[in-house]
């Protein structure tokens, strides 16, 4: 019987459920599994939304192969202006663990192309894994988003970070820098140094629990400064930051009285790479140019004080990577891919020029929920 | 199946599979060929559509089991193609 791709509707679910079981099974990877629910519970369906998800399943008879998602929002393009846009993301297909539905992936990736030509993904883990091939198979542009890092607790961040352990000889002289606290100073050393180049005047930051007008001035001055962001108005704000997550805070960054900039914070769910660590995330940003120091700062401060033992943030704009080196985040090799389909591509050229001043955060894609 | 069009699909397949020609029949498939995943399921399908200057609907790549069904239907394609 022939697969067709569908929306996913309440009479798929059994399905799906029946689909998540065979891939976990199959696989032992438990974030191998698409939504139960036919309903978005992250960002549903709504008309007088600008943004929201919609899921898709590929029915075979009365099973379903294979499934994805899209994320429809409004991206800022220099140059063109507001385009409507879809995140292809949580792309699962039988193929990955039955090599006779190895035809699943391709028919999933096409379908959104056709649904939706002005199309990108983001993160998959790096460049070399299938979903990146196959996007760029399909003439998708990729580019690395920078990922930068800040140690609080050195002797922790030297002990568990597993993703630096691998080798042997690493361990052994990462433990030993860490008994004898060589690393503590040699880490916090190198941070204090270069945070000095980040000296800021003063500010005032709060949590808050909405995005209002004051988001809506901060990015109507902010976005000329981006060649590329998604809509970071205060009503998609409000949407996407609105407070169901209990570990994300939304900080607003002041100076006298006067909202400069606002930070999304959160601590990370547990993640084998990082062992024990507690891990906070500098999940968005924004502010006018002369600010984001100021940004930086309020929003490590506060996952400072929240007891993390390591800060982790993805930015891809020239201006926040120098705010974050200025205060002394480390950069480290990135497994955040921002990938455009060639219709999107076209609106973003020139490219290798243009990129540089993409605004692309832990925020975009499928942005929360995923991590936290 | 027309002999010349098996042999430019396997061909085809042999490059973007890493595989030697001769080790391919019209029943490799993603079950017998190790390298034969869904990324190399894509390049061939763009492969195909680029060589034979045709498009293949969805319901024509999940006819793609094997090399012998990929032939069959490209020769069905190629002929129903107006001239």
């Amino acid at each position: 019987m022939a697969i067709v791709i569908q929306p996913y509707r309440q009479e798929h679910e059994s399905a799906v459920q029946e689909f998540n079981r065979r891939l976990q099974a199959s696989s032992g990877d438990p974030d191998l599994v698409f939504s139960q629910s036919a309903s978005p519970r992250w960002l549903p369906p709504s008309q007088d939304k600008p943004v929201w998800n919609e899921f898709f399943v590929a029915v075979d008879g009365s099973a379903v192969r294979g499934t994805y998602a899209l994320k429809q929002e409004l991206l800022f393009i220099r140059g063109s202006g507001l385009q409507r846009v879809a995140c292809y993301h949580h792309p699962l297909s039988e193929g990955i663990v039955d090599r006779a539905f190895a035809s699943v992936g391709v028919l999933l990736a096409r379908d959104a192309l056709v649904r939706q030509p002005y199309l990108y993904a983001l993160g998959m883990g790096g460049v070399d894994r299938p979903i990146a091939k196959m996007l760029k198979a399909l003439s998708f542009s990729l580019t690395s988003i920078p990922f930068y890092f800040r140690v609080v607790h050195p002797a922790k961040f030297l002990r568990q970070m597993h993703a630096l352990r691998q080798e042997r000889w690493r361990a052994i002289l990462m433990d030993a820098t860490a008994v004898t606290g060589v690393g503590w100073l040699g880490i916090k050393s190198f941070q204090s140094l270069t945070s000095l180049r980040g000296r800021t005047p003063s500010f005032n930051s709060e949590e808050v629990g909405e995005f209002s007008d004051w988001a809506d001035e901060l990015w109507s001055h902010g976005k000329d400064l981006v060649s590329l962001a998604a809509v970071r108005d205060g009503n998609t704000l409000q949407i996407l930051h609105k407070a169901d997550l209990a570990s994300v805070k939304s900080l607003r960054i002041s100076s006298n009285g006067q909202a400069i900039g606002w930070a999304i914070v959160g601590e990370r769910r547990k993640d084998a790479k990082f062992g024990q660590m507690r891990v906070g995330s500098i999940v968005d940003c924004w502010a006018s140019s002369t600010h984001t120091g100021s940004v930086v700062k309020a929003a490590t401060r506060a996952l400072e004080a929240s007891g993390v033992d390591l800060i982790v943030t993805n930015q891809s704009h020239h201006m926040w990577c120098t705010a974050f080196e200025k205060f002394g985040f480390l950069r480290g090799p990135s497994n955040f891919v921002f990938a455009t389909s060639r219709k999107l591509t076209e609106l973003l050229q020139p490219l290798e020029e243009n990129q540089k001043a993409f605004h692309i955060t832990r925020a975009d894609g499928d942005g929360l929920p995923a991590n936290f | 199946m027309a002999a010349s069009t098996f042999d430019e699909i396997r061909g085809i397949a042999s490059d973007i599979l890493g595989v030697p020609a001769e080790s391919l029949n019209a029943s490799s498939s993603p079950d017998t060929i190790e390298s034969w995943d869904s990324v190399q399921h894509l390049n061939l399908v763009l492969a195909l559509e680029e060589k034979f200057g045709l498009q293949l609907s969805p319901e024509e790549i999940e006819q793609m089991k094997n090399l012998g069904e990929t032939a069959k239907l490209i020769e069905a394609k190629l002929q129903a193609a107006p001239r």
